[in-house]
């Protein structure tokens, strides 16, 4: 089956020898919902708009359904794009701007009607229908937005920070919408967001880019558990990344705080190499100083660093330790309440910190 | 500031003095084409109160020592050239406008080429015209040298009005536009021209007027036909009647009813978004 959409060696050049993207790989199937995180100015909006069209390309090529984009003008593409602005046309009504794509290609008006009504009955606009863009509310605005890019039956909806301009609740509330509606129609969605989190729920593969490359392309939890590179570890989830050398292929390093064992992710490293281990503040175990450490060196094989208790937050169900290692070097737990040995464990008394190692990953050292 | 009564009437006693001296000379020409005639001069006092110089523009009083104002064709000369003026300044300054959203080779070059034409002396541009059409022995004339006299003049004010309205634009609606299969074209004509109307109104606003008053320019590149300002300086240098002054309250009004157009049309096209916001507001 051909892919719906491939990004091949695609690069960004701007003129004065900027490079916004390098060398970008991707494919993407049919109906998948793939988003592209990263810091700002990574290169995702400016992938995003290179397959928009509204970006030149430097070099590569973007292939939708194994035909070639390129040299398309936006409005020849198979594709529409939802804005982080909306950028609905304000002097007309939201009936008119979900018609406006389909008189432009020719749809007679019965026609028209019948298809707008569709997607604004799917949508919950119909009673809005007359209203134009002040008058309405910014969730409104966003399913105006949305419902306008739908109705010309794109082969692929482009979203950049399609939620960014909405207040906590209501996101959360479109990001369900939006994840029913993309399910429904089986439309592939790229998605682009610095939001992890919004990622994280949405999506069914990650891009995570940095500096105009992409860093790693995974399933949500495979990112978050598998990090392949120091930026993701540092760039998704609360993890604590110590440097060490590795002493053995299989997942053994060793760190000023002794020897650990981790899953190694980057089958680029060789016995030897400077690497770091990835600790996720959601799998370090605390452990009163009172516990046997015999017994705790044989669980964790091996996995256990002493520390010191800085600062205790219980929210809810959920205990935030803030702690010293030996070395002075701060490391986060986000764990449990419901987890045994909670008493002992207050500010200014030590603590064992046991970590699995299948839980622990390791990373190549950072670059110079 | 509203805690501080002392700038507070400082600053409203230096905007009263602003209004003054920018209205004073007005209201004096105004009282004084109520001089009576036609034996009353451009001068206080005003023997007796008459709307005699008004009938006389308009050739309502019998024949006096005091010629007519020659100025009925002179009007129509003028508003011609404005309005020609205006459209032609207009579409070539949204136009260029356009062209500098984007970044081009020597586009900084152009902007200062194009922003001179409102930066040289009046009178050297003038009597440059002036010699050239000499040189090349193209007849001089209100319609074809001082009209380009004039779009080149006024072109560089539409042209930075756009640019400004430009600069507030929210490129992403045309992208929208474009992203839904809608040609540039129609994009333009459907999505951008309306959102910019408001600025295009003020740039045609700059373009008439500017053009309606020019007289340095106009001065050396006209022929023998002579436009508004012209034709009113040229009565100055035989003798000055108050029908000069009447005939200027007339122009002053009929600027000021421009301006009311201008305005109306401004609100119309910004309420129907409020209303609809109130409406919003209430639900």
């Amino acid at each position: 089956m051909v892919a719906d959409l491939e990004l091949v060696a695609l690069r960004k050049t701007y003129p004065g020898g900027v490079s916004a993207v390098e060398d970008v790989e991707l494919v993407v199937e049919q109906g998948e919902f793939v988003s592209l995180v990263g810091p700002s100015g990574c290169g995702k909006t400016t992938t995003l708009r290179m397959i928009a069209g509204f970006e030149s390309i430097t070099a590569g090529e973007i292939l939708i359904r194994g035909q070639r984009i390129n040299d398309l003008p936006p409005e020849k593409r198979p594709t529409s794009t939802i804005f982080q602005n909306f950028a609905l046309f304000p002097h007309m009504t939201v009936r008119r701007n979900i018609e406006y794509g389909l008189a432009a290609r020719g749809i007679k008006s019965a026609e028209r009607r019948e298809r707008s009504n569709r997607i604004m009955e799917k949508l919950d606009l119909l009673t809005i229908a007359d209203r134009k863009e002040a008058g309405l509310s910014g969730g409104q605005r966003q399913r105006v937005a949305l419902a306008r890019g739908l109705v010309v039956e794109p082969r692929i909806l482009l979203l950049d920070e399609p939620l960014g301009a909405l207040d906590a609740n209501l996101r959360r509330s479109v990001q369900n919408e939006l994840k029913l509606l993309q399910r429904t129609l089986g439309i592939t969605f790229v998605f682009v967001t610095h939001a992890q989190s919004e990622a994280l729920i949405l999506s069914d593969r990650i891009v995570v880019m940095n500096r105009g490359r992409i860093e790693q392309v995974s399933r949500p939890a495979d990112l978050y558990t598998r990090p392949r590179t120091p930026f993701v570890a540092r760039f998704i989830g609360r993890n604590t990344l110590v440097m060490g050398r590795l002493k053995d292929a299989s997942g053994l390093i060793e760190t000023s705080y002794g020897p650990m064992r981790g899953v190694v992710a980057d089958s680029f490293l060789r016995a030897g190499d400077a690497a770091q281990i990835v600790l996720p503040a959601e799998a370090l175990e605390p452990h009163r100083e009172t516990s046997n450490e015999a017994a705790l060196q044989a669980q964790y094989q091996g996995n256990l660093l002493s520390a010191r208790i800085l600062a205790v937050e219980v929210v809810a169900h959920t205990r935030l330790i803030r702690a010293a290692l030996s070395d002075g070097r701060e490391i986060l737990l986000d764990g449990h309440t419901g987890h045994a040995g909670g008493e002992g464990l207050v500010a200014g008394s030590s603590l064992w910190i046991g970590l699995r190692p299948e839980e622990a990953t390791i990373v190549a050292a950072d670059k110079r | 500031m509203e805690r501080q009564p002392f700038l507070r009437s400082l600053l409203g006693g230096w905007t009263g003095l602003f209004l003054i001296f920018l209205y004073s000379p007005m209201v004096v020409l105004a009282i004084l084409s109520f001089q009576s005639g036609p034996e009353g001069g451009p001068q206080f006092p005003i023997e007796h109160w008459s709307i005699y110089w008004y009938r006389q523009l308009f050739d309502l009083v019998p024949p006096s020592r005091v010629a007519p104002l020659p100025v009925g064709a002179a009007l129509f000369r003028s508003l011609t050239l404005a309005f020609s003026t205006m459209v032609v300044s207009t579409v070539l300054g949204t136009l260029t406008a356009q062209a500098f959203r984007r970044h081009f080779r020597g586009s900084g070059a152009v902007f200062y080429l194009v922003v001179l034409g409102m930066m040289v002396p009046g009178v050297l541009v003038g009597l440059g015209t002036a010699l050239t059409a000499n040189a090349l022995s193209i007849e001089r004339n209100w319609w074809s040298t001082v009209f380009l006299v004039h779009v080149v003049y006024t072109y560089p004010f539409a042209f930075l009005v756009m640019l400004a309205i430009f600069n507030r634009f929210d490129r992403s609606v045309e992208e929208a536009a474009w992203s839904l299969g809608v040609s540039p074209i129609q994009t333009f004509r459907r999505i951008t021209f309306p959102l910019i109307f408001p600025g295009v109104l003020s740039a045609m606003l700059f373009a008439f007027t500017l053009s309606y008053d020019e007289f340095p320019r106009t001065l050396f590149a006209s022929g023998g036909q002579l436009t508004l300002p012209l034709a009113i300086y040229g009565t100055f240098s035989v003798e000055i009647h108050p029908n000069v002054f009447a005939f200027g309250v007339l122009t002053t009004l009929f600027s000021f009813a421009l301006l009311a157009v201008y305005a109306t049309l401004m609100t119309l096209s910004s309420r129907r978004a409020r209303r609809l916001a109130v409406q919003e507001d209430i639900a």
